[in-house]
């Protein structure tokens, strides 16, 4: 899978900007605020239908347009020509599939695959567990509709059993315990689910960590990935097992009115040679875990899904050293299609390797393509 | 757009109908208009009847115009089955299917904590005070299966079985004239799950 060409109408800093992309890696140059990651931006909204900052559909219309139109075409898929459209006025944005809207984004997931490395990633190795759950789930529900259900599911019993939990609490109602067990049981059922599925992923992850890392930094420091959802215990669980440990806690939840036991709290431990990352990582180390991640999520997906997902890398040279940066470059010429960004190109004018390769310099909005 | 007081509030009433946006309810409002004298008290007369006419089933809450309904009291039944529904429209839909022959039982909704909806709320005690005749042999689950109505369905099963009933529910897997290729992970999986013999 490739895509071919990409043009952007109104689209935020760009008026009518055209790009014919090589399928290899096409680096997108320029300095702050030109137009770079807007790029990107578009090419993930034709890949899932959304986007990946924060801006309501109407902010991302040019201050001098009346709508933003993306259009997009791909080669080697079923569907050919992607294109999203949005005007002030109708409610939302519309995604067109060859022509025909498509009104559910769930039937666009898996179709484009696409992997996305932005300096937001820190949150992965950095924040707090949250980020690094929804990680996986990503990854997870891409891989499996039924996940994607357990997960659904999950959330669900969530919200109604801490709502029950409250009112058991607040107008003291005893008679409501005898519901709360049938909800307990809904979500060991799930959770068991959601557990055993995410042990048998970090399992399987953490070798494509390794490589990834390898590749990166060959120098002999050993990443780790690891999942305890209850620590002491095996990764892979029983219902009954999850259900003794839920009981355990019973009365702090009546107590706290909240959920405290199962996968919604759950962490996943990433360490570079046996040192927790979060705590002791130099800014290196973070930096090649996060880009270790996306490569890993690429080769993950590719490996289950059978197709090759774009690769969008925002600014990920402004953090490393000449030699990963090197590795990295290296490592993308395994890979299909990839988009970068950088700010300045002259320090790494070796990582073009490839007469395939293609380079724009993006400007206030405009993108020429050199030579 | 000024428009009459009267036209206003009736497209408002149609408004309200489920399915039913502003557009709509404008087109059946005209349509309506337009019917001659006859033809439109032949409509008033029907809706007035739903009200006046229409109740729920004492016994089992579905819709009926006599004092019990037409499969309460119908002798033909198999009086050793009780089918849980959600609601009315779901005995129409199994109704159509002609393979069920016992009683149905609406309760009337699903626990949901979030709104406020708990086992009181639903028609439970009624389904209590029918098992208490010896008659009944086996509760058929047929709320419909996400999270809510299983946990209903759960919580029923739980209530029921220390009384010695058998308790089942519908099974689930592929739809008949369904193709396997696009049917869901997860129903694909509950139907290899649940899978039955040839014969």
């Amino acid at each position: 899978m490739a895509l071919e060409h990409v043009e952007l109408n109104n689209f935020k800093i760009h008026r009518k900007t055209e790009f014919d992309f090589s399928d290899r890696l096409n680096f997108l140059v320029g300095g702050n605020g030109q137009g770079k990651t807007t790029v990107l931006e578009a090419i993930y909204f034709l890949c899932t239908t959304k986007g990946f900052r924060n801006s309501s559909d109407s902010e991302c219309i040019n201050f001098d347009g009346n709508n933003f139109e993306i259009s997009g075409k791909f080669r080697d898929t079923i569907s050919n020509d992607v294109r999203v459209y949005f005007a002030p006025g109708e409610s939302r944005r519309t995604y067109f599939l060859d022509g025909k809207p498509v009104y559910r984004p769930s039937s666009i997931i898996g179709k484009f695959p696409v992997v996305l490395l932005t300096p937001e990633d820190h949150e992965l190795t950095q924040g707090g567990p949250g980020g690094r759950r929804k990680f996986v789930d990503a990854i997870l529900s891409q891989a499996s509709e039924y996940y994607l259900g357990c997960l659904l599911d999950y959330g669900k019993v969530l919200k109604h059993r801490s709502s029950l939990l409250s009112q058991i609490k607040v107008h003291s109602r005893q008679e409501y315990l005898s519901q709360l067990e049938v909800w307990d049981e809904k979500l060991v059922k799930s959770g068991t689910v959601l557990i055993n599925k995410r042990g048998e992923f970090i399992e399987e992850f953490a070798e494509y960590i390794t490589t990834a890392y390898r590749r990166i930094f060959p120098d002999g420091e050993i990443p780790f990935i690891g999942y305890e959802p209850f620590p002491g215990a095996a990764s892979s669980i029983n219902e009954s097992f999850f259900m003794e440990k839920l009981l355990q806690r019973r009365n702090e939840e009546l107590r706290r009115e909240s959920n405290l036991t199962g996968p919604h709290r759950d962490d996943f431990i990433f360490s570079v040679d046996n040192k927790n990352l979060k705590s002791f990582g130099s800014q290196g180390q973070h930096k090649t875990f996060q880009v270790a991640l996306r490569f890993a999520q690429y080769y993950y997906l590719k490996n289950v899904t059978g197709k090759k997902p774009l690769f969008l890398l925002d600014d990920i040279y402004s953090e490393l050293d000449k030699k990963r940066a090197f590795n990295i470059s290296g490592y993308l010429n395994d890979i299909g299609q990839s988009f970068l960004t950088m700010t300045d190109f002259s320090n790494y004018e070796q990582v073009v390797n490839q007469s395939s390769d293609k380079v724009f310099y993006v400007k206030e909005g405009q993108a020429q393509r050199e030579n | 757009m000024i428009i009459s007081q009267t036209l206003q509030s009736a497209i408002d009433e149609f408004n309200k109908f489920p399915g039913i946006g502003r557009k709509t309810a404008q087109r059946l409002t005209l349509y309506l208009l337009r019917r001659n004298t006859d033809d439109f008290e032949q409509f008033v007369a029907v809706v007035r009847a739903l009200k006046e006419k229409i109740h729920e089933c004492p016994i089992c809450f579905n819709f009926t115009e006599h004092d019990v309904c037409e499969i309460c009291s119908s002798p033909k039944r198999e009086r050793g089955q009780i089918c849980i529904v959600e609601d009315a429209s779901d005995i129409m839909a199994i109704e159509k299917s002609n393979e069920y022959r016992g009683l149905y039982h609406v309760i009337g909704g699903v626990l949901s904590p979030l709104s406020g909806v708990h086992p009181e709320d639903l028609k439970i005690k009624e389904l209590l005070v029918r098992l208490r005749d010896d008659e009944v042999k086996e509760i058929i689950m047929a709320v419909n299966p996400d999270t809510e109505g299983e946990a209903t369905s759960l919580y029923l099963y739980k209530m029921l079985k220390p009384m010695g009933i058998k308790v089942s529910r519908l099974a689930r897997g592929i739809p008949i004239g369904g193709d396997l290729e696009y049917s869901d992970e997860a129903t694909i999986g509950r139907a290899v799950i649940d899978r039955s013999a040839i014969e």
